[in-house]
C-alpha cells in the first residue's frame, strides 16, 4: 500500500505540477467559452455597412414606401451602433432584428418592364458589389386575392441569409397586409390590438427554501437550460481527457525510456498500476474542484448563485471518478502496447468517438431527458459519464435509482476495464520493438 | 541463508523462434563481482532481465537471494538498465527519492547528499533530468540503483558514456559497495574494466555460456600463443618466418600469434638471427584476445548465423 501511494504521489505531481497542465485548465473554458462569447461581441462590434439595392417596382407604390421605412430603420441602427445599446430586441410588429449593422439605401431601377437581359445586367453588378441587390415587386403584389405563383424576388450573393430579405419580408407584407385591410374597410390597427399575443411562461418547479418558506414561482430561462447541460457535459469531458491524456503520456514515456524496468524492480505490475491511476483520479479531482470553485466564484460575483445546481456536485464526482478510472485504464493499456504517441493515437481513435458520442446528440438528450436515446446512452459505459451529467443538469428529476444503476453499470464496466487492462499493462509495457497488432493486444488482455 | 546470490540452473529463453538463451548454468556467489561479457545480442541482457524476473525463463530456474522464481518484486535489489530509465522531466533529487521510497528507503536524504557528494554531482540536484549530459545521467541512474542499500546490484552496462575520471570514481563506488557487503552483477564491453574488476568472468555467446571463471583459470584454458617484438631498426620489417601468424603491426612493435606454441624458444632464436631485437615477450592472452576470439564471425557454426550475430 506505502509503494501505490508513492507512486500515486509522484503520478499526481507529474500531472498537476506542469506548465502544461496550467495552461490547460485556464484554456479549455477560454477556448468554449470564447467561441460563444466572440460571436456576440462581433455580432455588436460589426462595422456599419452601406447596402446599395436597387428596386424594381411594378406597383409605382412599394418602393416610396421602402424608402421611406429605410431611412427610420437606417437611423435606428447609426443610434444603436454609436450608443452601444442592442437593437436585438424584435419590436411588437414582429420586425426582425438589426444586428448587423446594416444601412440600406434603395434605389430605382428606372424601368417600366424588366428582361432577362436586365436581370442579367444588374446580376452582374451584385457580383461586382457596385451594388448589393437587386429586388423585383411584379405589379401582382398588390392583387387581392393573391394570384397563386406570384412573389417578390430578391437577388444577392447571399440571399439565403440576407438580413435585408427578411426585413424587407415583414416589410413588404405589413404593408400590403395594412393595405388589404384598409380595402376591407376594417382600420388595421383594431387588427393589431385584437391579435395582440398572450405569452405562455415557462415555469421553473415550485421548491421549499433551507428556511422552510415556499420560495416565489421563478420563470425559466431558456438559455440557462440549454447552457448549463452543456456546460455540465463538457466539463466531465474535459475533466476525463485531462486525466486520460497524461496518462498515456507518462506510460509512454515510461515504457519508452525503460523506467518501467526500473519500476517494475521495485513495485509489482498491479501496485504500479493502481497508484498510477489513483494519482491519475486525485489530479482529475483538482481538475473538478479548480472548476467548480471558479464556477461559484463567478456566480457569487453576478449574483446568480443561487441557479447553481450544487446538489448536482455529488453526483458529478460519482461519475467522474468511475469515469476517468475507465477512460484512463484504457489509456493505459494503449500507452503500455505502443511505442509512440502517433500509434496511441490511431489505435484511440475509436475510443475517443464513442468518449465523444452524447457530444453529438446532446441537445437531443436535453430536450427528452428522459427518452430512450438518454437512456441507453446512460447504460453504455464510454458514453455514461458525460451522458448522465447532461441529463441531471436539465433539472429534470433522474429517479435515484436510475442514477445508481447507471453508475454500478459503468463501475462494473470499469472493473473489467481494468482487469484487461493490467494484463495488456504487464506485457505491453516490457514489449520493445515491433508494435504489436490489436488483435495480439486484446489477445494478451483477454488470456493474459 | 544460501551462499549463492544467484543461481540459474538449465535455463532457456526463447521469443517466437529466437533462442535467446540456451540451458544457461549460473552461480554467483555472495559478496562477489561478477562480470557479463560478450557480443551485442548474444543474451547478456536477457540473462539480467531474467534474473530481475523482468523475463520469465521458458525452462529452468531463476533462484534470486534464495528465492525461487515469483512475480514479487524484491526491494534488496538495484538495477541500473542499459542506457535512460530515468523520468526526464523530473529533479535529480526527487527523482533519487522517488527510487528511494519506491523500495522501502524512507529517510533517504542524508543517503543521497553522500552519493551527490561523492560522485561530484551536488550541483546538480536540483536540475532536471533532460538538463544533464550523458555522463552525468549515467551517475545518477547509478544512484538510482544503489540508493536503497541493495544486497544485490545489477548494472548493465554502468561504464558506457563516461570519461576516464568518472569511470574511476564509479568503478571505485562499485568496489566499495563489495567491500559493504554487496554482490555486484555488470555487464561490460570494457574488457579492461572486467579485467581489472571483477573476481569472475562470464561470457555469454549465441545464448550459451563459453567462459565462467577467475580470470586465472580463463587464461590457463587458453594457450600463451601471443608474442609481442620489438626490432632495432624502425623501419625493418617482421622477417617471413614459419609458425607466425595474424601479424599486427602497433608503431614499433609487432604483434603476433605462434601457431605452435611449444616452438617459441626456437622462434625467438631464429627471429634473433634474422632481425636484431630489442624486446621479445610471450604473453598470456587478454580478455580482450579471448572475446575476440570467441566471436570472430569465422567462429559461427555457419555464414547464415555468422551475420545474424553481427545484425543482432
Amino acid at each position: 500500500m506505502q509503494k501505490i501511494w508513492t507512486i500515486a504521489k509522484r503520478e499526481y505531481r507529474a500531472m498537476v505540477g506542469t506548465k502544461a497542465f496550467l495552461l490547460s485548465v485556464i484554456m479549455m473554458p477560454v477556448l468554449m467559452l470564447g467561441s460563444l462569447l466572440a460571436m456576440s461581441i462581433f455580432q455588436n462590434v460589426s462595422d456599419v455597412k452601406e447596402r446599395r439595392i436597387v428596386v424594381f417596382d411594378g406597383t409605382g407604390e412599394i418602393l416610396p414606401h421602402l424608402q421611406t421605412a429605410a431611412v427610420v430603420r437606417n437611423e435606428a441602427v447609426r443610434r444603436a451602433v454609436t450608443s452601444d445599446e442592442s437593437t436585438n430586441q424584435a419590436d411588437a410588429g414582429g420586425m426582425p432584428s438589426m444586428s448587423r449593422g446594416e444601412l440600406f439605401l434603395f434605389e430605382d431601377a428606372g424601368l417600366d418592364e424588366i428582361s432577362d437581359a436586365d436581370r442579367l445586367r444588374f446580376s452582374q453588378a451584385v457580383r461586382d458589389e457596385s451594388i448589393y441587390a437587386f429586388v423585383e415587386f411584379p405589379r401582382a403584389v398588390l392583387d387581392f386575392p393573391l394570384p397563386d405563383d406570384v412573389k417578390v424576388r430578391f437577388y444577392s450573393q447571399d440571399s439565403s441569409f440576407a438580413e435585408a430579405r427578411s426585413w424587407l419580408t415583414w416589410l413588404v407584407n405589413d404593408y400590403v397586409r395594412n393595405r388589404r385591410l384598409q380595402s376591407m374597410g376594417i382600420n388595421p390597427q383594431d387588427v393589431q390590438q385584437a391579435s395582440a399575443p398572450i405569452p405562455v411562461a415557462g415555469m421553473g418547479l415550485v421548491e421549499r427554501s433551507a428556511s422552510g418558506e415556499i420560495l416565489a414561482p421563478r420563470e425559466k430561462d431558456r438559455m440557462a437550460d440549454i447552457v448549463l447541460p452543456l456546460i455540465a457535459m463538457m466539463l466531465m469531458f474535459m475533466v476525463i481527457f485531462m486525466a486520460a491524456q497524461p496518462m498515456l503520456e507518462s506510460v509512454l514515456e515510461e515504457k519508452s525510456l525503460r523506467i518501467a524496468e526500473v519500476l517494475l524492480g521495485s513495485a509489482s505490475p498491479f501496485q504500479l498500476m493502481a497508484g498510477k491511476l489513483l494519482g491519475t483520479v486525485g489530479g482529475s479531482l483538482t481538475v473538478f474542484l479548480i472548476y467548480l470553485a471558479g464556477g461559484i466564484f463567478v456566480l457569487q460575483r453576478r449574483g446568480m448563485l443561487d441557479q447553481f445546481p450544487l446538489e448536482m456536485a455529488p453526483w458529478f464526482v460519482a461519475y467522474q471518478v468511475v469515469g476517468v478510472l475507465f477512460f484512463a485504464a484504457i489509456f493505459m493499456a494503449v500507452g503500455a502496447s505502443v511505442s509512440q504517441l502517433k500509434e496511441a493515437q490511431s489505435l484511440l481513435l475509436p475510443v475517443w468517438m464513442l468518449m465523444m458520442l452524447p457530444m453529438f446528440v446532446w441537445i437531443m438528450i436535453v430536450q427528452d431527458p428522459k427518452g430512450t436515446l438518454a437512456m441507453v446512452f446512460s447504460y453504455f459505459p464510454p458514453s455514461a459519464a458525460t451522458t448522465m451529467v447532461l441529463r441531471l443538469a436539465t433539472g429534470v428529476n433522474i429517479p435515484v435509482w436510475e442514477r445508481i444503476l447507471a453508475l454500478v453499470v459503468l463501475a462494473l464496466a470499469t472493473l473489467a476495464v481494468i482487469a484487461i487492462a493490467a494484463r495488456i499493462f504487464r506485457v505491453g509495457i516490457l514489449w520493445q520493438g515491433k508494435t504489436p497488432r490489436v488483435s495480439e493486444i486484446l489477445r494478451w488482455g483477454f488470456r493474459g | 541463508m544460501s551462499e549463492q546470490a544467484i543461481e540459474l540452473r538449465g535455463v532457456t529463453k526463447r521469443f517466437g523462434q529466437h533462442v535467446a538463451v540456451q540451458q544457461l548454468d549460473l552461480s554467483v556467489p555472495r559478496g562477489s563481482i561478477y562480470g557479463f561479457i560478450g557480443p551485442n545480442g548474444s543474451g547478456k541482457t536477457t540473462t539480467l532481465r531474467m534474473i530481475l524476473r523482468i523475463f520469465r525463463p521458458d525452462e529452468g530456474q531463476v533462484v534470486v537471494l534464495g528465492r525461487p522464481q515469483g512475480s514479487v518484486a524484491d526491494d534488496r535489489l538495484g538495477y541500473l538498465p542499459e542506457e535512460r530509465g530515468l523520468y526526464k522531466r523530473m529533479k535529480v533529487r526527487d527523482l533519487l527519492t522517488y527510487y528511494a521510497r519506491l523500495k522501502g528507503f524512507y529517510r533517504c536524504r542524508r543517503e543521497i547528499d553522500d552519493w551527490l557528494e561523492r560522485l561530484d554531482a551536488v550541483g546538480w540536484a536540483d536540475k532536471k533530468i533532460d538538463a544533464l549530459s550523458k555522463g552525468m545521467a549515467q551517475k545518477v541512474q547509478f544512484i538510482a540503483a544503489v540508493i536503497a542499500r541493495p544486497e544485490l546490484v545489477i548494472l548493465d552496462e554502468p561504464f558506457s558514456g563516461l570519461d576516464p575520471v568518472n569511470m574511476e570514481a564509479l568503478r571505485d563506488a562499485v568496489l566499495d559497495l563489495r567491500r559493504g557487503g554487496a554482490t555486484v552483477v555488470f555487464s561490460t564491453h570494457d574488457m579492461t574494466m572486467a579485467e581489472r574488476m571483477c573476481d569472475t568472468i562470464f561470457m555469454i555467446f549465441r545464448g550459451h555460456k563459453v567462459l565462467d571463471g577467475s580470470l586465472d583459470t580463463i587464461q590457463a584454458q587458453y594457450p600463451a600463443d601471443r608474442v609481442r617484438v620489438q626490432l632495432s631498426d624502425p623501419l625493418a620489417e617482421l622477417p617471413p618466418l614459419e609458425g607466425v601468424a595474424d601479424v599486427q603491426r602497433h608503431g614499433r612493435c609487432f604483434e603476433f600469434r605462434m601457431t605452435n606454441p611449444e616452438r617459441g624458444q626456437q622462434l625467438l632464436q631464429q627471429m634473433a638471427a634474422a632481425r636484431p631485437l630489442t624486446y621479445f615477450e610471450v604473453v598470456k592472452p587478454s580478455l580482450h584476445d579471448i572475446f575476440v576470439r570467441i566471436a570472430r564471425p569465422e567462429n559461427g557454426t555457419g555464414s547464415d548465423s555468422a551475420r545474424e550475430t553481427r545484425l543482432n
